[in-house]
């Protein structure tokens, strides 16, 4: 291993006046090196702790109760977003129906998270790959966060942010074309 | 901004922005004269006077027929002061005298009599004076001081001591009912002549002691063809009353201060071989240039329209000798030459001949104030105040080099009618505009052309900056940054038009609104004091490579006939097209939106026959015509008759009357029509309300306010009615009627509103009025609008509300897409002009607040309607007898362009909803580039030092 030359200089300082000469020297023996521990697992011919074993201990005593806690956890990816919805419900009618800033940031974020959860359904796939129930959990999953971004969509209504009335189509309507022409005044 | 849905309820949060932006609506002290500007005037020269017969006096007085006594610097034409006096014959100029500091004015028919200090323009004095027509007025002065003013009146005479205006004495004139007074003359003795006359039978001469008024003496004259003294006697020399009858054509003496009873010498004018041209009135001028002193002997005779003679009267009154003989041919109608002449000789004076160039678009010189001195090295300079037909002025000076001072448009204050005309492209971007234009062939053509464009552009950049570089070197003061037609163009946001103004003389003007500075001008002739103007612009400048095009309609009130005058609004020129032949009158025009080959807007001229002839009428227009014959409609309100009718074109450019409707004229007479404005835009369709329902807006193109006062002007009967006309078929869409009100009104329409303003009798206040239609909640047919096709009536709101002065003109805000909200400006007749915005004048303001009006930002209905300070655009720049306004959009949506004309021109900007598409005024680009750079420059630093100290704690 190549070791800094400030630091080797540093380590051969003691040896005498004649190391002193050399700016840096490359030392082989493995025994007083100072470099980075982690690195020494890298190289074939460095030697193990005491107790340490190249190969690998087959596990196989607890298969089942894994099994079973894998469903668990994939479950509870899945019901994730519904179980937010309680949360988010209260959230909503905190904030109330008012137009400023905290409003409006809380519901960007309760309409963003499930646009954002569902647009990365794959990578929730990934993780439900174990599971058996896969597609019934991605479909619990997936209603969930439907359902919160309906609520999101709701809260908007509410606050008037969607435009389902006529007075939001307002400034599209184009002024109607007159058919007559018109003109004169007072007798000059 | 209207908020057009409740989605923008966002918009407080972006106001809060805007808000930092700009913050203020007021004009702040530095900006005072930067985006506003405003000239003065004081009308046609009735009477002009110099200060004082030295050189060094700079001091010029006017009285003009606009009832103003003013004070002219003369050597930049600049106002010292101004008075402006009641409109009308109550404030009318009668005389000026002026006497060292006094300046002595009778106004209005003999009513007042008012002495100026000419220093300061102060009055130093007014008297009222007795009832009674004026006749003439004179100082009255004993050995060369004047201490009084004797004040000629139908049936009596006065004397004013000139130091605090008492009447020292007052006499009425005997037989008053049979002899006509008509001139007062003193020579600097201790008597008063006054002249008087039975026409074409004798003159009487009634002497009157200075001291007490008592009558020394009355003669009486044998004068048979004598038929009017003012017009055809002066005095001359030593009291030596000539006159001079054209029937006879003989010149009559008389001494007027012979003890026995004297007798009037005839000389013929033949004898001194002189001839009166035909049908004239020959006429006598004389001088008295000190008023304790008597007037000259020397005295002209004007025997033709161009023709005078300068005649001497010798010591003793008793031959006539003529002088010289002046026959100025005007044969040279570019310049003029003015020479002086020795009046005791005849001789013209050595190199005293100033030429001044006429201006061809203007009129021909009418009269000339001279003022002559002694210069320092005694030879003689003299100024001359030269009025033409226009009503300019022109001041002449000869000192060491003769040359035009300077010159005022003074046809200016009388402003009839404005237009404003968009300003030119220049060439590169009329280049680029015109790449749009073309037609499309192709990619790479089209790629091409932009490239060869962009290259242009590149161009004109980069000669831009090497002549900004070039004026750099140069001393600032020799940069000049005069505007001229020829470096005119269209700026950035097309906030720098041509305003073409007409005025009552008949002159046009051209003037940049940016700057103020008159352009252009151009005097048409023979237009008579009372015809009816009406400017028309056919075609805009956006029709790159025609030229713009506006035509004036002239009508001659008189014989009804009318002339057209088309010319180039930018530059001026008259424009070499043929012209209708108009043989019958004229009742009206109306500009159609049809446009001929060469993009000029058809005008039609509706004669008394009701029927139209078409300008321009090309094949092309005549085609266009036929085609649509049916849907053009026009109507005619004749307010003598009371009649509103409606017609309707028929093939053959003859017309058939559809409609009519009669208000009779012993109720009420029509007062004013108007329709809604051709070019505004009406961005929003609707009213958003309360529950984010729409009520749309009853946006009638055909629809016409009529204004109407009762005959009857007794404050418990008058009324004033407001009618709403559609006027494609006569229907009365609406009728208000304002009981114990009367006009004058004064009202805008536009949108779907109109507002007015009339004067509550019972109450005494000034009022105003809104009318607002809306179609309701669902729009009937929301693609096309015709007014045949409308079976439902619009729903009206109206509200009142008090306005705490009295007004004398509105108008309304206008906007190049409508979406600024408006605001009304009103003219007040202190000459400012306040801009109310239309929330206040709004019926739907509730009188109790709810939920809804809250969210539609309606404002809680109150009676009174405030004046705020800051709503004055002119904040001190007062218009003196405002007459109008003119408002015009500018390629910015926030902002308005905004003329006001009276007596003064004002011009500024207003910005309604603020200035929301642009940084304001005074945005510190230096500060905030500077913290910009300052940020860059931190960020790199501190990048390339954070590296350093990665690199470093990588090597621990």
């Amino acid at each position: 291993m190549a070791s800094p030359g400030g630091q080797g200089s540093g380590a051969l300082s003691t040896r005498g006046g004649v190391a002193r000469r050399m700016k840096w020297a490359l030392e082989l023996s493995l025994g007083n090196t100072r470099g980075r521990g982690d690195r020494q697992s890298n190289q074939g011919d460095v030697m193990y702790p005491i107790g340490y074993s190249d190969k690998p201990v087959p596990d196989t005593s607890i298969q089942e109760t894994d099994k079973n806690l894998v469903e668990k956890r994939c479950w509870d990816v899945a019901l994730g977003p519904l179980k937010q919805i309680p949360m988010n419900l209260f959230i909503m009618y905190m904030s109330g129906n008012t137009i400023s800033i905290f409003p409006i940031m809380m519901v960007c974020m309760m309409a963003w998270r499930p646009i954002q959860a569902l647009m990365s359904m794959s990578a929730t796939f990934k993780l439900l790959e174990n599971s058996n129930q896969q597609w019934l959990q991605g479909l619990v999953y997936s209603v969930g966060n439907l359902l919160g971004s309906a609520l999101a969509i709701y809260k908007c209504q509410s606050m008037g942010l969607l435009p389902t009335h006529s007075s939001d189509w307002l400034a599209f309507i184009e002024p109607p074309q007159r058919v007559e022409i018109m003109g004169g005044g007072m007798v000059l | 901004m209207k908020p057009s849905a409740k989605m923008a309820k966002l918009v407080p949060l972006l106001a809060v922005f805007f808000y930092l932006v700009c913050v203020s609506e007021a004009v702040f002290e530095d900006q005072v004269g930067k985006f506003d500007w405003r000239r003065q005037y004081v009308g046609k020269v009735l009477f002009a006077s110099f200060d004082s017969p030295s050189q060094s006096s700079k001091k010029l007085f006017v009285a003009t027929d606009k009832n103003i006594f003013a004070s002219l610097n003369s050597r930049t034409g600049d106002l010292f002061w101004r008075h402006v006096d009641k409109m009308g014959p109550e404030g009318a100029v009668d005389t000026l005298l002026v006497n060292a500091q006094d300046a002595l004015m009778v106004i209005g028919d003999g009513r007042l009599l008012r002495s100026w200090d000419t220093n300061v323009g102060g009055l130093n004095w007014e008297v009222v004076l007795d009832t009674g027509s004026f006749q003439a007025a004179c100082f009255v002065g004993i050995q060369d001081t004047v201490k009084h003013v004797a004040v000629l009146k139908k049936t009596a005479i006065s004397l004013h001591y000139l130091s605090n205006g008492h009447q020292k004495w007052v006499e009425n004139l005997p037989d008053s009912d049979t002899v006509k007074y008509q001139a007062v003359y003193s020579g600097g003795g201790e008597e008063v002549f006054v002249l008087g006359m039975v026409p074409h039978s004798h003159l009487t001469i009634t002497v009157y002691s200075l001291e007490d008024g008592e009558i020394i003496r009355q003669r009486s004259v044998e004068a048979p063809w004598l038929s009017s003294v003012e017009s055809s006697c002066v005095v001359v020399g030593r009291g030596v009353l000539m006159c001079v009858d054209n029937y006879t054509q003989a010149l009559y003496t008389l001494a007027i201060q012979a003890e026995d009873s004297p007798q009037f010498r005839q000389v013929l004018l033949q004898s001194l071989d002189l001839e009166v041209s035909q049908d004239f009135q020959p006429v006598l001028v004389s001088t008295q240039p000190h008023p304790a002193r008597s007037p000259l002997p020397e005295f002209f005779l004007q025997l033709g329209p161009d023709h005078h003679i300068l005649l001497q009267l010798s010591e003793d009154g008793s031959t006539i000798a003529p002088l010289r003989d002046f026959q100025p041919v005007f044969t040279n109608t570019r310049a003029c030459a003015v020479n002086l002449f020795s009046a005791d000789s005849g001789r013209r004076l050595l190199d005293t001949t100033v030429i001044f160039p006429l201006d061809a678009n203007g009129g021909k010189p009418q009269k000339l104030y001279v003022h002559a001195f002694l210069k320092k090295d005694d030879s003689v300079g003299y100024r001359v105040l030269v009025q033409t037909e226009d009503h300019a002025l022109t001041f002449i000076q000869l000192l060491a080099r003769s040359r035009v001072v300077w010159t005022r448009e003074e046809a200016l204050a009388d402003v009839v009618t404005m237009e404003m005309v968009d300003l030119p492209l220049t060439g590169t971007q009329a280049e680029l505009e015109g790449e749009f234009g073309k037609k499309a062939d192709g990619l790479l053509p089209m790629v091409m052309k932009r490239l060869s464009s962009q290259v242009i552009l590149l161009q004109a950049w980069m000669a831009h900056l090497w002549k900004l570089f070039y004026e750099a070197r140069k001393p600032r003061s020799q940069i000049k940054n005069e505007v001229t037609i020829e470096t005119l163009s269209r700026d950035e946001f097309n906030l720098q038009k041509m305003m073409v103004m007409v005025t009552a003389s008949g002159k046009l003007f051209g003037i940049d609104s940016k700057s103020g500075t008159i352009l252009w001008k151009h005097y048409l002739e023979n237009v008579q004091p009372n015809a009816a103007f009406k400017l028309i612009v056919q075609r805009t400048t956006a029709h790159f490579p025609h030229p713009p095009q506006c035509t004036l309609l002239i009508k001659d009130k008189d014989t009804g006939l009318a002339t057209l005058h088309v010319f180039n609004p930018i530059f001026g020129r008259k424009s070499q097209i043929s012209l209708p032949a108009l043989p019958r009158p004229i009742l009206q025009s109306l500009l159609l939106p049809v446009i001929d080959q060469d993009y000029a807007k058809c005008l039609l001229l509706v004669d008394d026959q009701y029927k139209v002839t078409a300008f321009p009428s090309t094949k092309n227009v005549m085609q266009q015509l036929q085609e649509m014959a049916s849907s053009i409609f026009f109507y005619l309100v004749d307010s003598e008759q009371g009649t509103l009718s409606g017609f309707r074109l028929r093939k053959d450019l003859s017309s058939e009357l559809i409609w009519e409707v009669v208000l009779p004229t012993e109720v009420q007479k029509i007062v004013a029509v108007k329709g809604k404005r051709p070019s505004e835009h009406v961005h929003s369709q609707g009213r958003v309300m309360g529950d984010r329902s729409v009520l749309y807006k009853y946006l009638n193109p055909n629809l016409l306010a009529v204004v109407t006062e009762s005959t009857d002007t007794h404050p418990e009967r008058a009324f004033v009615g407001m009618f709403l006309v559609d006027g494609v078929t006569g229907r009365i869409i609406h009728e208000a009627v304002q009981r114990k009100a009367r006009g004058p009104i004064h009202f805008v329409h536009s949108e779907n509103w109109v507002v007015y303003e009339y004067w509550n009798t019972k109450s005494r206040r000034n009022e105003f009025s809104v009318l607002e239609l809306f179609e309701g909640t669902e729009l009937y047919n929301s693609t096309v609008f015709s007014s045949l096709d409308r079976p439902h009536l619009p729903q009206v709101l109206q509200q009142s509300y008090i306005f705490p002065s009295p007004i004398t003109t509105m108008e309304a805000t206008l906007t190049e897409k409508g979406i600024t909200s408006r605001h009304l400006l009103v003219g007040l007749p202190s000459g400012a002009i306040l801009s109310l915005p239309k929330m206040f004048l709004d019926p739907r303001r509730p009188e109790v607040v709810n939920e809804h009006s809250r969210e539609e930002n309606l404002i809680p209905y109150a009676p009174e309607m405030p004046i705020r300070t800051e709503w004055f655009i002119n904040y001190n720049q007062t218009i003196s007898r405002l007459k109008g306004i003119y408002t015009a959009p500018s390629g910015l949506e926030s902002t308005c362009l905004v003329v006001a004309y009276g007596l003064d021109i004002y011009q500024t900007r207003v910005y309604p909803s603020k200035q929301f598409d642009v940084l304001k005024d005074d945005y510190d680009y230096v500060l905030i580039s500077s913290v910009l750079f300052a940020l860059f420059f931190a960020t790199m630093i501190s990048k390339r030092l954070a590296e350093v100290k990665l690199l470093n704690r990588a090597w621990r």
